[in-house]
């Protein structure tokens, strides 16, 4: 049987790994991807503490965390096409001022 | 038991980092897919049936065809190496090793002292196991959690919204394919 302090530990990591990547890449599609890599270390952690305590609301929350996220990388990815658009490229460090 | 958990947390591990280090982003969106699939193997593992199905078909299987969809559409080049000043990688990796070896201490040591010293309790899960079918979930989702799920539709259909006026193509009628006055 594999404690659940396993999942946890591999949900801390998976998080860090992705905040890590937030911080360090500059090109905004793998930002985005890193941030789908830590909403994914935090359903990990809801879903083991739900077999921890038994109760099942944990996995109701990763539900909408679901949804959530789905929405957030849909809305997210039409704002890269768009500042694409503008201004054909999509490093994070060229699109660093408010006006065009 | 344990082998099999060591050898998807391996696979998690690989292609975390795979998506962080690859310069190619079509690279980094298959290590995620593969991320994605090995953590809904473990959703799997700790009986939460219905979520691991949910994540392969809305996580996998829509959110990075979207991501891979925008890639291929764009044309994302590979990124080039940077060529100086590796400062803010250097420090943001030994932070990140840092937080990461803080919280893994931290779950570490509560496997002993969990609930007054009760550690096979956290080695096992809560006695009498839970049922994470579709069923139980659909039971809890409909009678507690009945207005986040009301309000998640408004939230998606928000989304649809917006997606669609911010990636429209704002143009004059000059590049559209079909005039939009009757040509002469």
């Amino acid at each position: 049987m594999v404690p659940i302090s396993f999942y946890l530990i591999l949900a801390a990591v998976m998080f860090s790994i992705g905040a890590i990547g937030v911080v360090v890449r500059r090109s905004a599609i793998v930002v985005f991807m890193c941030i789908e890599l830590m909403l994914n270390a935090v359903n990990l952690t809801f879903v083991a503490f739900s077999k921890l305590t038994g109760n099942l609301d944990g996995q109701v929350g990763v539900f909408f965390v679901m949804v959530v996220a789905a929405a957030e990388a849909a809305v997210g990815l039409a704002i890269i096409i768009s500042v694409f658009r503008q201004t054909k490229s999509i490093e994070t460090t060229e699109v660093a001022e408010l006006k065009f | 038991m344990i082998v099999l958990f060591s050898i998807m947390a391996l696979i998690v591990v690989v292609s975390a980092l795979g998506v962080v280090l690859n310069r190619n982003p079509v690279y980094g969106a298959l290590c995620l897919v593969a991320n994605l699939l090995t953590v809904a193997g473990f959703f799997a593992m700790l009986d939460a049936h219905f979520l691991a199905a949910v994540q392969i078909i809305v996580y996998a299987g829509a959110i990075m065809v979207l991501f891979l969809f925008v890639i291929m559409l764009l044309n994302f080049k590979v990124e080039p190496r940077k060529g100086k000043g590796y400062a803010i990688e250097i420090f943001t990796w030994a932070s990140g090793f840092v937080f990461a070896a803080v919280v893994a201490r931290v779950f570490w040591g509560a496997l002993r002292g969990f609930r007054g010293g009760q550690a096979e309790i956290m080695a096992a899960g809560a006695p009498g196991g839970i049922e994470g079918s579709v069923k139980a979930i659909g039971k809890l989702l409909y009678t507690d959690y009945l207005f986040p799920f009301e309000a998640s539709s408004v939230l998606l259909i928000a989304a649809i919204v917006g997606a669609l006026m911010l990636a429209k193509r704002k143009g004059t009628s000059q590049d559209t394919l079909a005039p939009s006055k009757p040509v002469r």
